[in-house]
């Protein structure tokens, strides 16, 4: 158990307002080794930005409700206060966002929010020491030090995803989210932030989640990859599994509208239907009513099955009562 | 920087033609002759009709006259008040200290209390307080300033009796030195209070609703993630945001002042340039008005000018 | 439809409050007790003497029938002057805005001037010296506030020419001035009109201000003017200004609500939930 960094049980996000309860994730079940780095795909709409802001207890508390267990290195991030949160966050835990532009202050010198960012933690640290630090970090993300007197608005939309990333790495964290952090850059842009990433990975010992809705962002750069749809975990398992042989009806579709990474010529498609409403519950599976392989029996609620790998798959088609 | 601030100065000084041109306009499309709206309705004086035609060359095509009437303008040469035959700059000179205390006055004091209120509703968005303050702001954003003023006197004059509602200085009594100033300020509070309570609803509301917004960027959620204290992210990253757009709106609160205030010193008897375009109006005093016109549209180009300039320093985003 | 309006509060008091407005205005001779250019014999009574329910003035009018009629003055000037206000907005914000290139640069600047100048002021002196009748007043209120409809006019046709629907129309050869008139003004129009709403109010304020300094239409009866002659008797009939105010205030409320309410509902980029 050493090993694991991260640990969610039957973990649950609601969010409530004075008209309705939305259902945004339900019971998911995962965890990530040290050195893993996890995948977690679906369209938009599907959970998986609500999953990383609950984790990181970053949703108004007036407004949202957070049921399940999250052990992050022993202690449960769901109950923990908000002063014990304070002592894990960006030390152990830290982020990036996707909107690389809004991710800094515009009227405030990059090396200004670095030093207050690295005061959090180490409150007498000096300005040359955090200079000394946030250089060699620019250095890891192919940035010239040059940037750390700039302005937010003088860099690239990529520039400024380098920063964030080396901003996010500042303290050594065990655990790093990426919530879409390379959706809004150009291809080529993108494919060099995540090589790099993956260099840094090995090099500082760390974990990654990297929530995305493109499937080739996982292929390249995750080694594990959980499938979200409407707020569920539909499979999860390692990357050359599931992407080698997807299980899950979802998963199938989901692959079939992407252009394979490997060149050959196969016709897109795209899956049929939309989402649910998530304001309701549902009976039974709640992909059947886009699923073309679609039972009576999915009127039930599908088990979460477990094959070998550790690869479960919450789906009929696999066992369990029929 | 250098060019943004050349750009603007330009603006500046082509407000300021532009101003000049519709006063030109004004004054030779309006009703009769021109001469005649320079010299009032009720004087025909051969002499200073001959005097007047000289002076603007109105016997030459309009262009050669608009420009000869830039050329006496920018002298500072507005021309002569027929009701009291003394140049009109003097005479808006003399009266101008009195309005730009009470411009400045308001100014500031509305900024600082809008823009808390503004705050406070945002950081407690949804309470008592918000809803409380936004109502406020609504109401009084809907009153005429001079009915406001009106009201004010009667409760604080005439009912309770403990404010002065008529001019600078208590005319009885001949105060130097402290007991001067105290007595100023004592005359100052409603015609003060009335021009703030009229301009807190523009702070209140742009201040309000600035801050739920920069609350909601990226940067500020990020910041929260790296476990910096709320006090902190407040006090250096929200604000210093979040107080871009009431500079602008301190540009726009002076101007709207600077011509309001005529008809708040009419209601306070204040001894400013608004008594000054009272009695004219109401003597049909044209060179006065053009006057004041020019020198309110002038004022107004200087306050926008510096208002963006310090804009420019403050946000890095603006210095191309 | 119902729905939204329902929802929306400010939306729905500002609705409720326009019919109240346009109910009182038009039946204005039924509601008021008296007519309000009458000079009775009552002069300057106090609330509900000899039957007068706000009391009367110098003169012995009626100061709630004057009130009351004074509803057709105020609402003859909001809707005529932010007409042309609107009219003149739409028209030059569109050609600004379609026409792009020197034409938008020239009026972009010229706006962007004009909008630095006292416009109270300006009109003010306009009327000084053309003369003050109310049409004058709802004229020049007109022709001196069209800046604030241009820009946001001219924004909408900046991204209106863009659209597919506009790019087609020129394909198939039809004239700019059509396609202006035919796909950028009537798709564009929307937030000119909640801004329109909003320069309602304003002109109300501004021909109540232009009263209150003597320059009103003395011909006519206008809140504005009441509060003018209530001014000096405002320690012994403090009630001739006070709800002329009043009145004043509660018209100008509704404005703003409607205006506030239209601009929920035209642009609903309210909801703040992010990405789930």
């Amino acid at each position: 158990m050493d090993n694991v960094i991260l640990d969610v049980r039957n973990f649950n996000v609601t969010y409530v307002n004075k008209y309705k309860k939305v259902y945004a994730v339900k019971d998911a079940n995962f965890s990530i080794n040290r050195g893993d780095s996890l995948g977690i795909v679906g369209e938009s709409g599907s959970g998986k930005s609500t999953m990383a802001m609950a984790l990181l207890r970053l949703l108004p508390e007036k407004s949202t409700e957070i049921s399940g267990s999250a052990y992050f290195l022993g202690k449960d991030l769901v109950k923990l206060s908000e002063e014990e949160l304070k002592k894990l966050r960006w030390k152990e835990l830290s982020v990036v966002f996707q909107k690389s532009m809004n991710s800094l202050s515009p009227v405030h010198r990059i090396r200004t929010q670095v030093e207050d960012i690295y005061r959090v933690h180490n409150p007498k640290a000096t300005r040359e020491e955090i200079a000394e630090r946030f250089i060699h970090l620019l250095k890891l993300v192919n940035l010239s030090d040059r940037v750390y007197n700039l302005y937010p608005h003088e860099l690239s939309g990529g520039m400024l995803q380098r920063v964030s990333i080396a901003i996010s790495l500042i303290n050594n964290p065990k655990l790093l989210i990426m919530d879409e952090a390379t959706t809004a850059l150009d291809v080529v842009t993108q494919g060099q932030i995540l090589d790099e990433v993956v260099k840094m990975e090995k090099e500082m010992d760390m974990t990654r989640i990297m929530i995305t809705h493109d499937m080739s962002v996982v292929a390249t750069s995750c080694n594990k990859v959980a499938v979200m749809y409407a707020g569920e975990i539909m499979e999860l398992g390692y990357v050359k599994d599931v992407l080698k042989k997807p299980m899950h009806p979802y998963t199938k579709g989901l692959m079939a509208s992407f252009p394979s990474l490997k060149g050959k010529k196969e016709k897109l498609q795209s899956i049929g239907g939309f989402l649910p409403d998530l304001s309701k519950k549902y009976e039974g599976c709640i992909f059947a009513p886009r699923c073309s392989s679609a039972m009576d029996i999915c009127q039930k609620k599908p088990p979460v099955i477990e094959m070998e790998n550790g690869r479960t798959v919450r789906c009929h088609l696999y066992g369990g009562e029929r | 920087m250098k060019r943004y601030l050349f750009k603007r100065l330009l603006t500046g000084l082509l407000t300021i033609v532009i101003a000049f041109v519709i006063n030109f306009l004004i004054i030779n499309l309006a009703p009769g002759d021109p001469i005649k709206t320079l010299m009032g309705k009720e004087s025909d004086d051969p002499v200073l009709r001959a005097a007047l035609e000289e002076k603007y060359g109105l016997n030459k095509p309009l262009h050669i006259q608009f420009f000869s009437y830039l050329k006496t303008a920018m002298r500072g040469d507005l021309g002569i008040s027929i009701i009291y035959n003394r140049p009109v700059a003097d005479m808006i000179a003399e009266k101008l200290p009195a309005t730009i205390l009470l411009v400045l006055t308001s100014g500031v004091l509305s900024l600082i209390i809008g823009t808390a209120m503004g705050i406070v509703a945002a950081r407690k968005e949804g309470t008592f307080i918000d809803v409380l303050f936004s109502g406020f702001s609504y109401i009084l954003n809907s009153m005429p300033s001079f009915w406001l003023g009106l009201m004010l006197i009667i409760i604080f004059s005439t009912v309770l009796n403990i404010l002065p509602t008529y001019g600078m200085t208590d005319a009885r009594a001949s105060y130097t030195g402290m007991a001067y100033v105290l007595d100023v300020i004592k005359h100052m509070i409603l015609p003060v209070g009335t021009l703030v309570l009229i301009e807190i609803p523009m702070y209140y509301r742009i201040a309000k609703s600035s801050v739920l917004q920069v609350t909601n960027e990226d940067y500020i959620l990020t910041l929260r993630a790296t476990g910096m204290s709320e006090k902190k992210i407040f006090n250096k990253y929200i604000f210093r945001n979040a107080i871009l757009p009431t500079v602008t709106i301190f540009g726009i609160s002076l101007a709207y002042l600077i011509t309001g205030v005529s008809l708040i010193e009419t209601v306070f008897a204040w001894p400013g340039t608004g008594r000054l375009v009272l009695t004219a109006i109401n003597q049909r005093d044209y060179p006065t008005l053009i006057g004041i016109y020019l020198i309110m549209s002038v004022s107004i180009a200087v306050v926008m000018i510096v208002v963006d300039i310090v804009y420019a320093i403050l946000d890095p985003r603006i210095r191309y | 439809m119902i729905r939204t309006i329902v929802n929306d509060k400010q939306l729905l008091f500002g609705i409720l409050g326009l019919i109240f407005l346009l109910l009182v205005a038009v039946l204005a001779p039924v509601i008021a007790p008296e007519d309000p250019y009458y000079y009775g014999p009552d002069v300057l009574n106090k609330l509900g003497e000899n039957g007068h329910l706000l009391g009367t003035n110098k003169m012995g009018q009626d100061i709630f029938s004057m009130i009351i009629h004074g509803t057709r003055t105020s609402l003859k000037v909001a809707v005529i002057s932010a007409f042309i206000s609107g009219i003149l907005g739409m028209l030059i914000g569109g050609v600004a805005g379609y026409f792009g290139g020197q034409v938008d640069r020239a009026i972009s600047e010229f706006i962007n001037i004009f909008m630095m100048l006292p416009t109270f002021f300006l009109i003010l002196l306009i009327i000084a010296l053309f003369g003050n009748s109310i049409y004058n007043v709802m004229v020049v209120i007109g022709i001196t506030t069209w800046p604030s409809n241009a820009k946001l006019m001219r924004a909408q046709a900046l991204s209106l020419r863009e659209r597919t629907f506009v790019k087609a129309a020129t394909a198939m050869g039809e004239s700019r001035l059509q396609i202006l008139f035919k796909y950028i003004i009537p798709n564009g129009v929307f937030p000119v009109i909640a801004n329109t709403t909003v320069g309602m109010s304003n002109a109300i304020l501004t021909e109540a201000g232009l009263s209150f300094l003597g320059l009103g239409d003395p011909n006519i009866i206008s809140w504005g003017q009441m509060i003018y002659d209530g001014k000096a008797y405002l320690t012994s009939a403090w009630w001739i200004a006070t709800f002329a105010g009043i009145a004043i205030v509660i018209t100008v409320t509704i404005f703003y609500l409607l205006g506030d309410g239209l601009n929920h509902v035209m642009n609903p980029k309210r909801s703040k939930g992010k990405g789930v």
